[in-house]
């Protein structure tokens, strides 16, 4: 009897830290499976906070209130395109610092972390109050993609400079010594092996683009991003249907990461190259620990 | 390892997506309005070409304030093509927003959009709004209720048409709550924590005016600030949960808010969450003000505007409005249309108020100048803690 | 030759981007601080009194933000570590779906998750009354307190402190640990003596990635908390989109962005690194 409590015990004791980490895990995810819960709710009115009845109405109608996809798919394309320019920007900035020493390193290392902190209402406002001073700019879509790259490049940098640090130069000397062009030697050596920190990288752009309330609200205009939908609507009930494309996002994206990794783990076996174990899935913030 | 790909097709897929990017600046850069390169405009462009439109416009209104037809009805039978959004969530806020582009002389490229009376007048003062080509607007000048025809801002009604009326009062959970009838109530220690205000100064304050026995109508800045003490001390007491917008009514539907300040249109629509939830004219008298369709400068098309504002204005149009959004309807013959065909609708004092229903109302007072800068800070100070 | 002009064209157009986008509005915001006169009139004076009247008038809400932040750090820490280091350690071919776990949440929208938890902490609910029973919830209601204020900001930022953590653990050779347990006595001695300071880079810059945007935060605050729960954000937010008083909302931003570059430089000190300024130090 108390053999075996003892021994409950000590597993209990042993495996703590996991049991702890599990527990954090499945406290990360609660909201979201209260959004998945209430995305079949069937409320009665206008508000999705209490449970009334299951259907299925909401998802078979998921694209059934034409401004919210108009907003989902301003937000789509806005993070695309941020995404786009700032992983092609930001990666240069990386190599840049990375790779060379020049003059004025060190100003552009505090320009790319000054943003980062940086509250958002400050950037946001500040940014509105350039656009309206300038005049040239109508407050909207263009706006908003030039605010959205701005907040994305520092992470894109951050990031891909992580992965640039953990390279090893000697592959690309050898490229060199085989006749291959310094663009060349970018394109067939360096890229591919940096591409899974640019992809990353992109990946936490559009993640902090698709996601940004604070920055749009203040440059916006008249164009309406999927967060400012949300929050318009949070003033008198959010409809079911924003659940459900919540969740819409949420598969597709678990779909895109996971075929990643497949992807990833199967190049590795075929070409094990570098046989450690890395991982796709974006570890954004990571890399200010690259010291 | 990526390594695997064929590297050239990376760099070719960069390559396009750049050139995509540096199109869409290039469009973007034609377009002209921020509205060109939203989408749907395609479609826009056929409809114009096949039906020869005279052209577009661009409405902003609150969200939720019109049923999900009458756009396309609209766009149907004039050939507009209307792209209609919910931006408004606050007067202020929106003011905010539009002020630094007013101020050009520019709309952004709406052509009508929907404020407040107090707005409406702020705006017009700064010469920010367009007059009506009334000869455009026969069911305006026919149609308008009586007694909305000379508000004091705006005595011809000549840049502001009334979109929705309401009432501003409070709404409890009558099963939580049921003995709360007077705004004084609302100070009731028994329901700490569970009672909500408005963080609008001009709904919240006077009626709180009114708990004290002062009439909004004449009040003098003194009196706003004694209004606005007694909610601050309710506030930092913790008797007032918190300031909300319209999203009181997620609070009252859950529970969370048993008693609170709100318009008269949403508890209406509540009901059919919570039959619980109900509105109470309060003891004290309600608020009454209007929200009106307005042009602004640099507005885009306003001939189009005022078609819609015309078309609103046609009583079997403006009932199919009034069936969803349930506020107070500033149409005549409305009542009528809808007695035959959603008389619940028609018989609902919250909708269609008689003169001794609101006897005790008063018509939502506006300070204004420095008077209205002092009021902000010290409401606004309350709000933020 | 090339190589000195090299690293510019790279830097270019990035660098292009954040001067425009990012230093010259900020440019702009400091100029509006020092503008004078009511709305509808104001002018550049050298009115350096928006400042004094920022830091007098909003006092509690900066004391206020700092402490929420802070709390919001300490408890994301508490509970990232434990995460990182099963994720990196523990997890095994579990660690993708784990990593996953964490970075979720970021494409379920803001928004949505705040609003997710009004719904779990709303006043009827069972984990309320749970609280309520061990003496958590002293007011009978957990939302528009300061305690939801500090939960929200904690969750919607873990994962920004998860990662680095994370990041900088995974690149512990597992080798020292292994030294680490044959030198001393028992696991938490290893711990404490090899793991925790080779994964400090990581708590660095996780707490400073939570910190800063949590300072700053208001959305936590406008749907969590009450009047008496707003931070310096909803202060910033009401003066600059409600009452248009843009000087006073650029000089608190000002003073905000000063405040937090001093704390994160203190921090930095503290801590020993530059972590902000990635492999500089190095």
């Amino acid at each position: 009897m108390s053999g075996r409590g003892e021994g409950a015990w000590r597993w209990l004791r042993e495996h703590a830290v996991q049991i702890v980490g599990v527990l954090v895990v499945l406290y990360m995810l609660i909201p979201i499976a209260v959004i998945f819960g209430f995305s079949f709710n069937d409320p009665a009115g206008r508000y999705n906070f209490t449970w009334v009845g299951f259907t299925l109405d909401h998802w078979s109608n998921a694209f059934g209130i034409p401004e919210l996809n108009e907003a989902l798919v301003t937000s789509l394309k806005l993070a695309v395109l941020a995404t786009v320019i700032a992983t092609v920007i930001g990666t240069l900035m990386a190599m840049a610092l990375v790779r060379y020493e020049f003059f004025g390193r060190r100003a552009a290392n505090f320009l790319i972390v000054i943003p980062m902190a940086t509250p958002e209402v400050v950037m946001g406002s500040a940014l509105l109050s350039f656009f309206l001073l300038l005049g040239t700019f109508n407050l909207g879509f263009e706006t908003l993609l030039i605010a959205h790259v701005m907040f994305c490049i520092s992470f894109v940098v951050v990031v891909v400079r992580s992965r640039l640090i953990g390279f090893d130069r000697n592959l690309e000397e050898a490229a060199k010594d085989l006749g291959a062009s310094p663009f060349q030697t970018f394109r067939l050596v360096t890229l591919p092996l940096i591409m899974p920190g640019i992809f990353g990288a992109a990946m936490l752009a559009f993640a902090l683009s698709i996601d940004d309330f604070v920055i749009s609200n203040f440059n916006s205009g008249t164009t309406v991003t999927f967060p400012l939908y949300i929050f318009g609507a949070a003033q008198r009930g959010i409809p079911v249907e924003v659940n459900v494309i919540a969740m819409i996002l949420f598969f597709f994206t678990c779909a895109t990461m996971g075929f990643a990794t497949w992807q990833q783990r199967r190049a590795e076996k075929m070409t094990s190259v570098r046989p450690e174990q890395e991982s796709t899935i974006a570890v954004p913030a990571g890399a200010p620990a690259a010291t | 390892m990526a390594s695997q790909k064929d590297p050239r097709r990376i760099t070719a897929l960069v390559a396009v997506l750049v050139a995509a990017v540096v199109l869409a600046f290039g469009l973007a850069a034609c377009g002209g309005g921020d509205s060109g390169i939203n989408g749907g405009d395609t479609e826009a462009e056929e409809v114009k070409l096949e039906k020869k439109a005279t052209g577009d416009i661009t409405i902003s209104n609150w969200p939720l304030y019109i049923d999900k037809q009458t756009v396309p009805d609209f766009e149907k039978e004039t050939g507009l093509s209307v792209k209609y959004i919910e931006d408004v969530n606050s007067n202020e806020e929106f003011f905010a927003k539009m002020d630094p582009l007013l101020k050009q002389g520019e709309s952004g490229g709406r052509s009508l959009f929907v404020v407040t009376d107090w707005m409406a007048n702020k705006m017009h003062e700064l010469g920010y709004l367009q007059n009506f080509d009334k000869s455009a607007l026969p069911n305006f000048e026919k149609n308008l209720v009586a007694n909305l025809k000379e508000p004091s801002y705006d005595p011809k009604r000549e840049f502001s048409a009334p979109w929705q009326s309401g009432m501003t009062g409070i709404i409890v959970r009558t099963d939580l709550a049921p003995d709360v009838k007077s705004i004084c109530d609302l100070f009731d220690p028994k329901y700490k924590g569970k009672v909500e205000m408005l963080n609008e100064l001009r709904d919240t304050v006077p009626l709180v005016m009114k708990c004290l026995g002062i009439d909004p109508t004449n009040a003098s800045e003194a009196d706003w600030m004694k209004a606005i003490d007694k909610i601050k001390s309710a506030s930092e007491s913790g008797q007032i949960r918190r300031f909300t917008g319209n999203d009181y009514g997620a609070d009252l539907t859950s529970g969370n808010a048993v008693a609170v300040i709100g318009w008269s249109g949403d508890a209406v629509q509540l009901q059919a969450d919570n039959p619980n939830i109900e509105w109470r004219m309060p003891t004290e008298g309600c608020i009454l003000w209007s929200d009106n369709m307005v042009i602004p400068v640099g507005a885009p098309n306003p001939t189009a505007a005022e078609e819609w504002i015309n078309y609103v204005y046609e009583p079997q149009n403006e009932a199919q409005i009034e069936a969803y959004v349930n506020y107070v309807s500033p149409v005549e013959g409305v009542k009528e249309i809808l007695l035959k065909e959603e008389p619940e609708i028609a018989k609902n004092q919250l909708i269609f108020p008689s003169k001794s229903f609101t006897k005790n109302c008063t018509i939502q007072p506006s300070p204004s100048g420095e008077e209205e800068q002092n009021l902000n800070r010290a409401f606004n100070a309350v709000l933020n803690g | 030759m090339r190589r000195r002009v090299a690293p510019y064209f790279l830097l270019g157009p990035g660098a292009a981007w954040l001067l425009l986008f990012f230093v010259v509005p900020l440019y702009y915001l400091a100029e509006l601080s020092l503008n004078a006169g009511v709305f509808g009139s104001y002018h550049f004076d050298w009115h350096w009194a928006n400042y004094s009247d920022a830091l007098s008038l909003y006092d509690t809400q900066f004391e206020r933000s700092f402490i929420y932040a802070g709390l919001a750090t300490l408890f994301a820490l508490l509970l990232a570590y434990p995460l990182a280091y099963t994720i990196a350690f523990k997890a095994g071919r579990w660690r993708n779906l784990f990593l996953f776990a964490v970075v979720a949440p970021f494409f379920t929208t803001y928004l949505i998750r705040t609003l997710a938890w009004e719904t779990i902490l709303s006043d009827q609910s069972p984990v309320v009354s749970v609280l309520d029973a061990v003496g958590l919830a002293p007011e009978g209601h957990v939302l528009a307190t300061g305690g939801a204020v500090i939960a929200g900001l904690t969750y919607n930022f873990l994962p920004f402190m998860v990662l680095p953590i994370y990041a900088s653990l995974e690149r512990i050779d597992v080798r020292l640990i292994e030294a680490g347990k044959d030198l001393y006595a028992s696991a938490s001695q290893t711990f404490f003596r090899v793991t925790l300071p080779l994964s400090a880079p990581g708590v660095v810059a996780g707490t400073l990635l939570t910190f800063i945007p949590a300072s700053g935060d208001y959305v936590n605050a406008q749907f969590l908390g009450s009047a008496s729960n707003q931070m310096i954000g909803n202060v910033i937010q009401s003066l600059y989109l409600k009452q248009s008083d843009y000087p006073a909302a650029a000089a608190l931003s000002f003073v905000l962005m000063a405040a937090i570059l001093i704390l994160v430089l203190i921090y930095i000190r503290f801590a020993g690194s530059e972590a902000l300024m990635g492999e500089e130090a190095v």
